[in-house]
């Protein structure tokens, strides 16, 4: 009984997860049709929302966070190490935390207004509707979302990573006396294609999975209107699980 | 225009036949909404039959493509009785979406082409708002603009009379017969439970869905 339920779950997991990547894989194949204006506007509202409205404040994060990093990177290893602490910054800011934070912020924003409102748009019919006038509907809601949070996770990633790095390096500068050129020094050694690939690879592939599955559980939303926070918990806890995981994998495969 | 051939669905349809030619106005009653529902996803090839056939434009609808599929929506203009509008458009971006998604038109013709139509149903609301807030008849009304722009071989009216007055609705299927008779071989469809739709309605053929059977009236 209970390994009955155990393949079960695996399986409904499997079948989940391709459903994730069909929803993906159509997105790019659907890519043609952004020449079509309506999907165009749907694209260019995602990229404003996702992207050009969290910009500000993601900067404003991205330098708090270079602040804190390299306050505590020249309080433990001493304020004679320019170069060092610019390398440092550089693995942490550029590897890890600017697509891991750009991620997390566009869970906050984006996965719970996308799952909300694909969910309500199939509770009253609206996507039937859209269906029944020969508008497919993976052309015109889905692949412009996905596209548009991918690119924005893949900007946001950007801004945060070097809002951090001249964030950190001003402060450290202005406070410590630590010369900018030995700041410089580091991060242009540090700087190396595996880094600023992983970085790059990172953003578009959790910018993709949170995407697909914020889009994935708003559609799943059927019946009544009760189901729609329950969907949008769901895509804001899958989404943060798959983007560790990701982070996870990725950084073992690039810097194993 | 669509025909249905002995056409089966879980206890839903049992063998039941229909046909909707062109250049005519035909009722289908139903008994329940649940029923008019799945006709109009029958009608538009979003639910599949178990077993018999459904032609629309003369095409059994398993045969189709989903880029075939969805030209041949586009050739049916749907009425939804509650507007059937996209709540985060504006008003006047839902009259244009389906026009916009499948012509190549430019803006100022697409323009041109909504504001002769609002002027033809007589709407007069605000535009740039979204649908929300709309009474119901501003919302069909809007919906009856989106079907017509896209000068459909068929258009399916869901219960759009329900709560109208005699003096709207007078108007309304004046607006109506008017723009069936404007093309050649147009047919309307009124899909409806109230019977009391037959008082105003000068139909060709009418059925009833009753026990999953069609029944044509005389």
């Amino acid at each position: 009984m209970k390994t009955k339920r155990i393949t079960e779950s695996i399986l409904d997991t499997i079948l989940y997860l391709s459903g994730l990547f069909n929803l993906i894989l159509d997105a790019f194949k659907n890519l043609p049709s952004l020449r079509m204006n309506p999907v165009r506007t749907v694209f260019s509202r995602q990229i404003y929302f996702a992207g050009i409205e969290t910009l500000g404040k993601m900067v404003i994060i991205g330098l708090l966070v270079g602040i804190v990093i390299i306050s505590q990177i020249a309080s433990l290893i001493g304020v004679g190490r320019g170069d060092l602490i610019g390398k440092i910054l550089v693995w942490v800011v550029i590897r890890e935390l600017g697509p891991l934070f750009a991620a997390i912020v566009v869970i906050a924003r984006s996965v719970t207004a996308i799952s909300a409102e694909l969910g309500s748009m199939n509770v009253q019919g609206e996507i039937v509707s859209i269906e029944m006038m020969g508008i497919d509907p993976e052309r015109y809601l889905i692949m412009p979302r996905i596209i548009a949070l991918t690119l924005s996770a893949v900007m946001l990633t950007f801004y945060f990573e070097l809002a951090a790095i001249l964030g950190g390096i001003t402060v450290t500068s202005l406070f410590w006396g630590i010369p900018f050129e030995q700041h410089t020094t580091g991060i242009l050694s540090s700087l190396t294609i595996p880094e600023l690939s992983a970085s790059l690879v990172k953003s578009l592939l959790f910018g993709l999975v949170i995407a697909a599955v914020s889009c994935s559980q708003g559609l799943k939303v059927s019946g009544s209107i009760t189901k729609i926070p329950q969907a949008t918990t769901k895509a804001t806890m899958q989404s943060l699980f798959f983007v560790f995981i990701f982070d996870g994998i990725i950084t073992l495969i690039f810097f194993l | 225009m669509i025909t249905l051939e002995c056409a089966s669905l879980n206890g839903f349809l049992d063998c039941a036949s229909l046909a909707i030619s062109g250049g005519r106005a035909c009722v289908v009653l139903t008994e329940t909404e649940f029923e008019k529902n799945l006709l109009l996803r029958i009608f538009t090839g979003l639910t599949r039959l178990d077993s018999g056939k459904i032609f629309i434009f003369g095409k059994e609808v398993s045969s189709f493509s989903d880029s075939e599929l969805n030209a041949a929506r586009k050739r049916i203009g749907i009425v939804f009785n509650n507007g059937g509008l996209i709540s985060n458009l504006k008003v006047w971006e839902n009259i244009m979406l389906p026009l916009s998604y499948h012509s190549s038109l430019s803006h100022h013709d697409m323009d041109e082409k909504m504001i002769s139509i609002l002027g033809k149903i007589g709407y007069d609301d605000d535009l740039t708002i979204l649908p929300g807030p709309l009474p119901v008849f501003k919302k069909r009304l809007a919906g009856f603009a989106r079907a017509m722009l896209m000068e459909p071989d068929l258009i399916i009216y869901d219960s759009v009379f329900d709560g109208m007055s005699s003096d709207i609705r007078s108007k309304v299927l004046e607006t109506i017969t008017a723009f069936q008779h404007e093309k050649e071989g147009r047919a309307s469809l009124f899909l409806d439970m109230d019977e009391g739709l037959l008082d105003y309605i000068r139909a060709d053929s009418i059925y009833t869905l009753k026990n999953g059977k069609f029944y044509e009236r005389n």
